[in-house]
Parts: structure tokens; C-alpha cells; sequence
């Protein structure tokens, strides 16, 4: 659906994009991750047309991006980090402009702005001021705007910011169902436990490059394999910690009360090994894990790194 | 007919807004009274000197036309330099441009939407105006002829409030150009032909108001053609029954020399301001292409 290839884009001297490459499936639901300035918004404005790259390649469901903005703005519903409404239109009158600003008039217009309405949730606000909606209302009906002709691809840009819970819950229901309608969503946000519980993929970018992309669960247990090690016993904490000191694969170990928490350098196989030697040893084990990374500490890691080695 | 989005939005928008209202009331408002003084005073003066001037219900109409002239140069930068802009501001324009909507489409819709308000303006003014009826001198088509140039004047200075709202982000800054620019175009070629004049006059030995020694006036003079208040003068006295009215603009810029354009001057000037005001307009357009020119 998506496909970007050696994206740049400088800004004088500043180089927002230094060789991006990304690419989304069909149906995909993709969190864009990454820090203020890392290059987030500038290629999601290269993606929508509104911003030329210096060099590279988008293709949109097949579309040249870059050449034939005319054919992108089919593909492309775009919802940006601000809500972009005016004020002095009732809500049924926002999304007829929209549709007609896409080509759709008359019967066929109030029925597709009737249809998005009633899918956000705001069907029983068709006669009120875009002035009178609240925050998270003014957001879904930017949603809705965004889906008035039925695009391919669904881009947005922070679209929980400044949300309250509610609001942000019921933006995360209608992203589900579109998920499950099969459209492809490209979600950049800083709300990364968020994206965590309904994205499919995810792509952490800095400094202009991709530096990790794949599912959660991928990059999860990537990242896990240096977590720590939490091993909960019932007694024998002193056999325990005997063992653990003499473990080639453990690197540092603290106790808090009868957890303890061990730098395991070893992997999977490894780690059943030393779970064997507790049982044998019969310390009675009711607790042996590791610690499972949230996307903050995966994004976190990643930041850190600053090198691209780990995708 | 498809009606173009932007026109009706902002058709939509203007008419419920209360801007519009209380810049009837304003523009009919002052035109009303000094039509009305201007009445009062004429009539006070038949009083006192017992003596009718038909002239002087003609220098109504002249006045109220120019009074009219005036508040369309003020109001109508006001309108348009926050078309795009505010656009901008309100940060809707991208939206706008992920839609199928053309920047040219977008931009006709503005300036179609500012000429409407201008329009129902000129309109609403009608009655003001149609007091010289009461004494004649001016037939409906002078009224339409004035009618019709004020709307080009609206298009000439409202397609480069158009323009300027497109290439500044702000629409203080571009209401401060349009109007500065306004100013250049009416105060500015006016005086750099007057004191054009002036030194020639200076260097002139013999020197008549009207008459073969009559300074020329210099190659600057064709800059006049783009003046909108110097084409109202000639267009407005010519009403007035003036048969001599390049005679009146030579004796403040010396003579004009001889040619097709000085002898066809409203056509050319007229001419002139919408072929500019069709350019300021696609300038505006490319102005808020978002992808524009070659990649490096």
C-alpha cells in the first residue's frame, strides 16, 4: 500500500529525512513513532503532497506520490495534528463542503456525510455549530472528513493529542473498526502505549531514519532478551543468590523481599537451564520471567542506540 | 452547474455572519449622509441665492460616486487579504489541498466569494445613488458603467489582496501590502507625474496652462493606465458631461502625448487592471501549490 524508498528532505542545512525507507501492507494498522523533530510530520506531509521531498521515491497504492498529486488525493485521507474546522458551519455543512470539494454532490453526498457521521458517532450532531463540538468531537469529525471519499490509505498525524481518556478510547474504537474494514492506517503518535494495543506494526524514526520496524511482538521480544531476568522464590533467597553468583550468564543481580532481579546475558534455552538448577536445588521458584518491555522502553532502547543496527 | 465549493462555503458563511451586516449599515450608512448633506447644503443654497444650479445635482452624484470609490479602495483589501491566509491561520488550507480541488479552483472561489460581498455592496448603494434621478442628468447605464467599474476596481485591488494573503502567512501583513501597494498604485503614480510636471514646469520659459507650450507630460504618464482612481476621474466626469477631461488630467500632468492609447484610455485602463488582476490571480494559485517547481 505504502512504499517509501530513500526519502530525503533537507531544510537549508538541517536534514529532516536522511534515507527513509518504510513500507506498509495492504489492511496494515502502522504506528509511526519517534521524538519531536525526528522527521514524523515532514513525511507525512511528503506522503499527503503537501510537501516535496529532495529526493527518493512514495508510492501510494501504486501511485507515484511525488508526480501525480492528482491521483495521491484519491488514495489519501489525511487527518492532521490540528482540527481544521470552521467554526461558523454546522457539522452536516463541514462534511457536504468536503464532499464536495472531492467531487460528491448533491443525494450521494448527504448520504456518504450521513454514513461517516453515524460511523464517529456524530449523526446526532448534524445541525449543531462545529464551534459547539467538543475537543474529541471536533477530532472524530476530522476523521470522518478525512474518509469522505473512501481512501485507500488513512494517514494521521497525532491524532489523540490533547484528548481527554474518553475521547481518546472512543478515537481508538473507531480505528479498530476500521482496521477491521480492512483500511490501511498510518498513525503517527507520542501516545505509544496506545498504539501499542491497536497497531499491527510499528516504526521507530530518528534523525531522519527508520531505526526499528516490524510488529510489536518482534521488536518486543527482541528488545526483551535484555531485559532483566525476575525470578520470585518462596524461600532459599541465600541458595538462590549462591547459584545465581556462580551463573557464567548473569551479570548483576538485586534483591527487593523475595524477588530478585538478574542481568541475564543468556537466551531462552539458557534460561530454562538455570531454572532447572533452582528446582533441583529445590528452591521453591513461583515466579521466573522476564521483564516485559513497554513500546516507551522499546522506543527509549532504540533512541539510545542512535545507530540503525538493530532493524 | 456545479456551483465551486469555496464560493459556496464561503457564501454560506459570510451570510450568516454579522461582519457583513455592519459593513452594509457602514458603506450605506456614510454614503446616506453625505448624499443627504449634500442635498441639504444644494437646497440651502437655492434658498439663499434664489438662483437653481443644475450642475450642482450633478456634483452630487459625482461626490456620492467618489465617496463610493473610496470605501470600495478601503473595504475591499480588508475582505480579501485574509482569504488565503486566514485559511492558513485556521490551518485549513491543507485540508483543501488534499482535496480534489484545484489551487486555481480554490482561488476563483475566494475572489468570487470577495466580488459577491463588493457586489451586494454596490448594490445595496443603489438607492443612495439613484437620488440624482430626482433631478436627473445621469441615465441608468452612467449607473451601470459606475457600477461596473467600481466592480473591476473591486477585482483589480481584490485580486492582489488575493495574491498577497497567498505568498505572507499573516493576514496583517498582507492587508498592510495590499493597502500600501493600493496607495502606490492611486497616491504614488500620481504624484511621481505630478512632480514630473512640476519640473518641467520649472524648466519651461514660457509657460500657459493650456496651450501648444504646455509642458508633455513624461513616459510615466502610462503608468496612470493602471491607477484605478485616475480612470474613475476620467470615467465619472465624462458622466458629468465633461467633453474636455484629458484637458483637466493634462493640466495637473502636462500634455499626454497623441496616440490610440491616450485616445481609448478607460478601455486600455480597464483593460490593463483585469488582465493584472487575472495575473495576481494565478500568481495566488501557484503561490499555495504545495509541491511546487523541480526537485533538486
Amino acid at each position: 500500500m505504502l512504499e517509501i524508498k530513500d526519502l530525503h528532505k533537507t531544510y537549508g542545512k538541517f536534514h529532516a529525512l536522511d534515507g527513509l525507507d518504510l513500507s506498509i501492507e495492504d489492511g496494515e494498522l502502522f504506528g509511526f513513532v519517534g521524538s519531536n523533530g525526528a522527521g514524523k510530520t515532514t513525511t507525512i506531509k511528503i506522503i499527503t503532497g503537501l510537501l516535496r521531498a529532495d529526493s527518493g521515491s512514495v508510492t501510494v497504492d501504486g501511485v507515484d506520490a511525488l508526480k501525480n498529486r492528482k491521483a495521491l488525493k484519491k488514495k489519501i485521507g489525511y487527518v492532521p495534528d490540528f482540527f481544521g474546522v470552521y467554526d461558523n458551519l454546522k457539522v452536516s455543512e463541514y462534511m457536504e463542503f468536503f464532499a464536495s470539494c472531492c467531487g460528491m454532490e448533491g443525494l450521494l453526498a448527504r448520504q456518504r456525510c450521513m454514513t461517516l457521521l453515524e460511523q464517529v458517532g456524530l449523526d446526532e450532531k448534524m445541525d449543531f455549530y462545529v464551534d459547539g463540538l467538543s475537543r474529541g468531537m471536533k477530532q472524530r469529525l476530522c476523521m470522518a472528513r478525512a474518509l469522505i471519499h473512501d481512501p485507500a490509505l488513512l494517514v494521521l498525524d497525532e491524532p489523540s493529542s490533547g484528548l481527554d481518556p474518553k475521547s481518546r478510547l472512543e478515537m481508538k474504537g473507531i480505528l479498530k473498526e476500521l482496521k477491521e474494514q480492512g483500511k490501511t492506517i498510518f498513525i503517527s503518535s507520542h501516545i505509544l502505549s496506545e498504539l501499542s494495543e491497536i497497531c499491527t506494526d510499528i516504526g521507530i524514526i530518528d534523525q531522519g531514519k527508520m531505526v526499528a520496524k516490524g510488529s510489536i511482538d518482534d521488536i518486543l521480544s527482541r528488545v526483551n532478551a535484555s531485559n532483566l531476568l525476575l525470578i520470585s522464590v518462596l524461600d532459599g533467597v541465600e541458595k538462590t543468590m549462591a547459584i545465581l553468583r556462580s551463573h557464567p550468564y548473569v551479570q548483576t543481580i538485586s534483591i527487593k523481599g523475595k524477588e530478585i532481579a538478574v542481568g541475564f546475558t543468556g537466551e531462552k534455552r539458557d534460561e530454562a537451564v538455570l531454572l532447572q538448577r533452582l528446582v533441583d536445588a529445590e528452591v521453591p521458584v513461583n515466579g521466573f520471567m522476564r521483564e516485559r518491555g513497554s513500546l516507551e522502553s522499546i522506543f527509549m532502547q532504540f533512541i539510545d542506540q542512535k545507530g540503525g543496527d538493530v532493524s | 452547474m456545479k456551483i465551486n465549493p469555496v464560493f459556496q462555503k464561503e457564501s454560506r458563511v459570510s451570510a450568516r455572519s454579522f461582519r457583513l451586516a455592519l459593513m452594509m449599515l457602514a458603506f450605506n450608512g456614510i454614503l446616506a449622509i453625505v448624499a443627504l448633506f449634500n442635498m441639504y447644503s444644494v437646497m440651502e443654497q437655492v434658498r439663499m441665492t434664489a438662483e437653481v444650479r443644475y450642475s450642482s445635482f450633478l456634483e452630487l452624484y459625482i461626490f456620492v460616486a467618489t465617496i463610493e470609490f473610496i470605501l470600495v479602495i478601503f473595504i475591499v483589501p480588508s475582505i480579501t487579504a485574509g482569504c488565503i491566509s486566514g485559511e492558513r491561520e485556521r490551518q485549513t488550507l491543507d485540508l483543501m489541498l488534499t482535496t480534489d480541488m484545484s489551487t486555481e479552483q480554490i482561488v476563483i472561489g475566494k475572489i468570487m466569494a470577495s466580488l459577491q460581498t463588493v457586489i451586494l455592496l454596490l448594490i445595496s448603494s443603489l438607492p443612495v445613488l439613484s437620488l440624482v434621478f430626482v433631478y436627473g442628468g445621469v441615465n441608468g447605464t452612467d449607473l451601470a458603467m459606475l457600477v461596473g467599474y467600481l466592480t473591476v476596481t473591486a477585482l483589480f485591488v481584490g485580486s492582489m489582496g488575493l495574491f498577497f494573503s497567498a505568498v505572507f502567512g499573516k493576514t496583517m501583513v498582507a492587508s498592510v501590502v495590499t493597502y500600501i501597494v493600493t496607495l502606490i498604485l492611486v497616491a504614488g503614480t500620481y504624484a511621481f507625474n505630478h512632480f514630473f510636471y512640476s519640473i518641467n514646469s520649472m524648466n519651461s520659459s514660457v509657460y500657459t496652462a493650456i496651450g501648444d507650450d504646455m509642458p508633455r507630460a513624461g513616459a510615466g504618464c502610462y503608468l496612470l493606465l493602471l491607477n484605478p482612481a485616475a480612470t474613475f476621474y476620467l470615467i465619472i466626469n465624462e458622466q458629468a458631461g465633461s467633453n474636455q477631461v484629458m484637458r483637466q488630467f493634462e493640466q495637473q500632468f502636462g500634455r499626454f502625448p497623441e496616440n490610440w492609447v491616450t485616445a481609448h484610455w478607460v478601455g486600455v485602463s480597464v483593460f490593463l487592471q483585469v488582465a493584472l488582476a487575472l495575473f495576481f490571480l494565478f500568481a495566488a494559485a501557484r503561490a499555495i501549490e504545495p509541491v511546487k517547481g523541480r526537485r533538486k
